[in-house]
């Protein structure tokens, strides 16, 4: 396996050989064909960062992440949140389907 | 070290955003004509009910010929929620006015979109917007051309029930 990105808490792995990618979150690592890894992205972004510095919106700042069609489950705080953000969007510039400058402006 | 990902999808993610959105604003539109149809058919405007009926399915099948693109092209189209639909209009001029408005966000969205997908380089999702400016164009020319009839003929007196008659004519 190739690494392709690694941030504070997460790695993002291609593994070439199985066609797909592979993400270590520190408990556990997952394998993802790459429709997983779009779908990881798509609610990856969709985290509004802002509410979880809004008790009301966010009371404790977690959020209930499920993948691979809910066969994981994660409970991510703030920190984790961004960094999975960070993994996501670089991860992407990575694997070159992102434009560099683009992802940068975000 | 094979390229996996470029054998898996031939846009760019940002590109598949942008559609995504694209994906939202035609399921609202549909919707909204729908709202229209619905307004039309309680105030006795049975043909422009036809109209807005035809309008309805046109924009669902923009928003599936994009949403197909995106299968096509091995991205994550998204199913989209559609909320805010207006459904209060002041005449049959406001639902008219308000619908070109509206061609006209869709239509500067998508320019938007290809000019944002010529920088990033992807000639895929650029050439596939090709459709959609042209039809936009014939979107926007409808529409003005029943304002300019409802202008010629006249809201006084029979010219409500002449226009609604006559906006049979784009109902193909």
């Amino acid at each position: 396996m190739n690494v392709i990105l690694q941030s504070t808490y997460y790695t993002l792995y291609q593994a070439t050989n199985e066609r797909c990618f592979y993400i270590d979150f520190g408990q556990k690592k997952i394998r993802m064909p790459f429709c997983q890894l779009l779908s990881l992205r798509h609610k990856v972004m969709s985290i509004d960062i802002e509410d979880h510095f809004d008790s009301d919106l966010n009371t404790h700042g977690f959020e209930v992440l499920t993948l691979c069609n809910k066969e994981h489950l994660f409970i991510l705080n703030t920190l984790e949140v961004l960094d999975l953000k960070n993994l996501v969007e670089y991860g992407f510039m990575a694997i070159g389907l992102s434009s560099k400058t683009e992802a940068l402006n975000l | 070290m094979k390229d996996i990902a470029r054998q898996s999808m031939s846009i760019k993610v940002e590109s598949m955003d942008m559609l995504n959105a694209q994906i939202k604003m035609e399921a609202h539109a549909s919707a909204l004509y729908l709202a229209m149809a619905s307004w039309c058919e309680q105030n006795g405007f049975f043909t422009s009910a036809k109209f807005f009926y035809k309008q309805t399915e046109e924009e669902r099948e923009h928003m599936m010929k994009i949403f197909n693109f995106l299968i096509d092209t091995g991205g994550n189209p998204i199913s989209p929620e559609v909320t805010n639909i207006n459904h209060d209009y002041s005449s049959i001029v406001d639902v008219f006015e308000s619908t070109l408005e509206h061609e006209i966000k869709v239509t500067k969205s998508i320019h938007n979109i290809v000019k944002k997908a010529r920088e990033l380089g992807d000639i895929t999702a650029e050439r596939f917007l090709d459709w959609f400016v042209m039809e936009q164009v014939e979107e926007e020319n409808t529409i003005r051309d029943i304002l300019d009839m409802i202008e010629v003929t006249g809201t006084e007196g029979v010219g409500l029930q002449m226009i609604d008659n006559q906006v049979a004519e784009w109902i193909d």
